[in-house]
């Protein structure tokens, strides 16, 4: 008797090998049979017409916050992913000092845009050491996650204030090295820094301050461990992203470590410099270095309201300050002041062809309800006025709860982006899952990327897009004995329906505490989800067993 | 690959502790004098120099100990 059989499926290993038809039967939480199964187990699915693959893993995410209260990471488990890499771009919530909450509070409402109440009303501060966050998110998790440390923690850890002042002593380097080494210990996946991000008062965040030689030292420290070092280039800039792969090349090859860098879009205005980046890329590998660039599948498409900052005004400084420092008071005030809209409206020129395309997608109030779903240019039209106008007039009106979409604003070039993620050094990942969350969903990356770049445009072979999220995944993270259906694996397993998955239509949803909105999308076509063995969700039943892991998990086992 | 058969890519360094667009003028750029070399480093390096422009940097010294400074021009790109 098997604890868990699935049935007549069409098995999509993960090796990138022909799918095949065969049962699969789990005992505790490993693999133990693939073929014809005529056992009865204590529980069955049926997957009769649908795909069966190892569960996906998304390495680029910011659930850190949202584990705290929702071991599940909804709805990115419902979507398939079994694996997920929190602690990008610097930042982690561990290892704290107390006194450094609100600090880093600021630095992911800034970067992450994740909202303060959330912070305040949903995380219970019990911990600062890594290994205490470890113990405080493995309650309840249903998902398994491989967490980074970020740098930008670790700096404000050994240097306090000086963090974000200086460059490190020699002292303090090797601090942050026996820092690093306990966090490591405790179960984290890699190091994370960033080379552009900004803190809460718009100044560099700690990493930022760090020099070679202290990105070398903790360099050295995930040699000894074989583990990865993430970061966010300079990617607007094709020169500047090249000189820091070369950076991470030479990291690669001295500390015998996989780096991977995020994001890489594929622009119509970029398409040459992209192709620059992924020529020098290939060249890295053809030395022996492991540089992954991260690669998403989604085109980018952003949602706004003036009540928080988006990262479509970061460039327009009288705009982005008084939506990141102003009460929600003062903004309206700013915006319904004639003189100031004088001065506003030229400073936003370069994006003027942008406005009328804007799409109304929320309101409160019944008068605007009529506008919702028309673009900033109709509602120009029948309000008599132009669409920045428009746009300003509805966001006064709504208390700032007027939310426009800008859609298809890049990475949109379906077989560009195609040819990207088919490449044999391209991540597939980036979808930063947890995060942006008023801006746009992180979540049916994997449902777009099977739905549209393997079904309806049959850009990419299902075998291959498997492989490229599940053993790949967890090759390039050292994420051991997951990624591939086979005997003697752990048994985490995505049941999907090829010919109905998608990503699901994006819609605003109250579930953050705080009583805070977030975008999601539902997933279409996944069936169950398989973590450890256990079901942790189904279509039918919805979200189940809990027996999601921290991986790599400890020392030893990365050492193995 | 050897290093040596990488191909050109623009030549760009990382800063060393202290270091200002004047030091790494006379390190980086000797055959200029400091005032070229600087205003060469500062216009090809625009996404450091226009940091201080925008009030986002960090006090006298524009350059941030993780930068990455060219120090040469664009190449053309065929």
């Amino acid at each position: 008797m098997y604890d868990l059989v699935i049935r007549n499926g069409k098995v999509v290993d993960g090796t990138g090998a022909p799918a095949y038809d065969a049962d699969i039967a789990v005992k505790g939480n490993r693999i133990v049979k693939i073929g014809k199964v005529t056992e009865g187990a204590r529980e069955e699915v049926d997957a009769t017409g649908k795909v069966v693959s190892p569960g996906f893993i998304d390495p680029h995410t910011h659930f850190d916050a949202q584990l705290l209260w929702d071991g599940c990471a909804k709805p990115a488990l419902a979507h398939g992913v079994t694996t997920i890499v929190p602690g990008n771009c610097s930042l982690s919530l561990a290892p704290l000092k107390a006194k450094h909450r609100m600090k880093l509070v600021g630095m992911f409402n800034q970067i992450e845009e994740m909202p303060l109440k959330a912070f305040k009303e949903g995380v219970v501060w019990d911990w600062e050491t890594f290994s205490e966050y470890i113990t405080r998110i493995r309650k309840g998790l249903a998902i398994n996650v491989a967490p980074l440390v970020g740098h930008s923690v670790i700096r404000l850890w050994v240097m306090n204030e000086a963090a974000t002042e200086r460059t490190a002593t020699d002292a303090e380097i090797a601090e942050m090295q026996g820092v690093l080494r306990e966090c490591l210990d405790a179960g984290a996946a890699g190091l994370s820094t960033s080379y552009v991000d900004m803190d809460e008062k718009l100044l560099p965040v700690p990493s930022r301050y760090a020099d070679a030689r202290e990105v070398e030292a903790l360099a050295s420290v995930l040699g000894e461990y074989g583990r990865v070092l993430q970061i966010v280039p300079e990617f607007y800039d094709s020169d500047l992203t090249i000189a820091r792969l070369d950076q991470l090349a030479e990291l690669s090859l001295k500390y015998n470590i996989p780096t991977t860098f995020s994001p890489l879009f594929m622009n119509a205005d970029n398409v040459d410099a992209v192709n620059r980046v992924m020529a020098r890329v290939d060249e890295q590998f053809a030395r022996g270095a492991r540089v992954w660039p991260q690669v998403q599948t989604r085109p980018i498409d952003i949602s706004f309201s003036f009540s928080v900052p988006s990262l479509l005004f970061m460039r327009f400084p009288s705009w982005y300050r008084i939506m990141r420092f102003g009460t929600p008071e003062e903004i309206i005030a700013f915006f319904s002041d004639a003189d100031n809209r004088k001065k506003l409206i030229p400073e936003v020129a370069p994006l003027q062809g942008l406005w009328p395309t804007l799409v109304l997608r929320h309101v409160e109030t019944d008068a605007n309800q009529k506008y919702v779903g028309k673009t900033l240019k109709e509602i120009a039209e029948l309000r008599n006025t132009t669409p920045i106008e428009a746009m300003m007039d509805l966001s006064v009106e709504e208390g700032l709860e007027a939310h426009f979409l800008s859609a298809g604003m890049g990475h949109n070039d379906d077989a560009k982006v195609a040819g990207l993620l088919n490449h044999p050094h391209v991540h597939i990942g980036a979808s930063d899952g947890g995060a942006h969350i008023l801006s746009f969903s992180t979540y049916g990356d994997t449902g777009y990327l099977f739905s549209h770049f393997v079904r309806d445009l049959n850009l990419m072979t299902v075998e291959l897009a498997v492989k490229k999220i599940t053993s790949d995944t967890a090759a390039i993270w050292g994420i051991p004995d997951r990624g591939l259906l086979k005997e003697g694996m752990i048994a985490d397993i995505a049941v999907f329906d090829l010919s109905t998955i998608a990503r699901g239509e994006e819609k605003f949803v109250n579930d953050v505490p705080g009583d805070g909105h977030r975008y999601v999308r539902d997933s279409h076509g996944v069936d169950t989800v398989i973590v450890g063995g256990g079901i942790a969700w189904s279509e039918a039943e919805g979200y189940q067993d809990v027996r999601g892991e921290v991986l790599p998990g400890v020392r030893e086992m990365a050492a193995a | 690959m050897p290093v040596a058969q990488l191909s050109r890519v623009r030549k760009s360094i990382l800063p060393l502790i202290e270091d200002d667009w004047s030091s790494i003028a006379n390190r980086e750029l000797p055959d200029l004098s400091e005032k070229d070399g600087v205003s060469s480093l500062q216009s090809w390096n625009l996404h450091v120099y226009m940091r201080a422009a925008a009030r986002m940097g960090t006090g006298s010294n524009d350059i941030l100990p993780s930068d990455v400074i060219f120090i040469e021009p664009p190449l053309a790109h065929g």
